[in-house]
């Protein structure tokens, strides 16, 4: 990952920007919305990404640490993904988010309140974005 | 309904919060996965040159890249380690205004 960094700080033109977006790195709940209510069901959590964003901050630190670039700015936002059902949900989680558990619990509840005679449900996923921009020097 | 990825757009929101203007700027994603981010930005951008290391990923990038965007964006398969071993037999390698890794540190 830092050799990554230095070939971007070698490819970027002096005071050229960087921007990382990755994941913090916690456990995501997953709520089930029906109308305008939302209902926690439990919780999406994973293994080794969350080791990897840790080894991300990491290596913008050193990055940092080596006079490469200069943090300007930085902040979280939130990232929600949307599904129509549990089945819609692991069949995204099997193919694009092959580290995410998905605890049974969890996914008795979001099937339960899924079942509910409400009209216009869906499931929800929210994750929390870092965003950090830096500066070549 | 399919799957809807950040349908808020709040990461295009943090994303453009952060940048500000891109006209003019030649930019360089790093683990464009699909597109998805892509899209949203690269209106505004001189160039992108958007790298994933994923075949199926890259494939579907061009497949669906909007004619607007052809000619502006390149899709590219591979890492940025064989990107800077190809840049260095250019002639006048480009400069990047901008870097922007999407997940892909």
């Amino acid at each position: 990952m830092v050799h990554a960094l230095e070939i971007i700080h070698q490819l970027l033109r002096p005071h050229g920007k960087m921007i990382d977006i990755h994941p913090v790195g916690e456990p995501s709940p997953i709520e089930v919305r029906m109308g305008g209510q939302t209902i926690l069901a439990g919780w999406l959590t994973e293994a080794d990404d969350f080791v990897e964003y840790k080894q991300a901050d990491n290596a913008l630190a050193q990055a940092i640490q080596r006079r490469w670039f200069l943090v300007e700015r930085e902040a979280t936002f939130p990232f929600v993904t949307h599904a129509d059902s549990m089945s819609e949900l692991r069949e995204y989680l099997a193919k694009e988010w092959k580290d995410a558990i998905l605890d049974d619990q969890t996914a008795r509840k979001a099937e339960e309140l899924l079942a509910r005679p409400e009209r216009d449900k869906e499931l929800l996923v929210h994750d929390r974005i870092h965003i950090l921009q830096l500066s070549d020097i | 309904m399919p799957i809807r990825l950040d349908p808020e757009e709040s990461e295009t929101a943090a994303l453009f919060n952060f940048v500000g203007d891109l006209a003019g700027q030649h930019v360089l994603e790093i683990g464009c996965g699909d597109g998805r981010l892509t899209w949203r930005y690269a209106d505004q951008a001189a160039s992108v040159i958007a790298l994933d290391p994923n075949p199926d990923d890259i494939a579907l990038a061009i497949k669906n890249c909007p004619p607007r965007l052809q000619g502006r964006v390149e899709f590219k398969l591979g890492t940025i380690h064989e990107l800077a071993a190809s840049l260095a037999s250019a002639v006048q390698p480009p400069g990047f205004d901008m870097a922007i890794l999407s997940w892909s540190l």
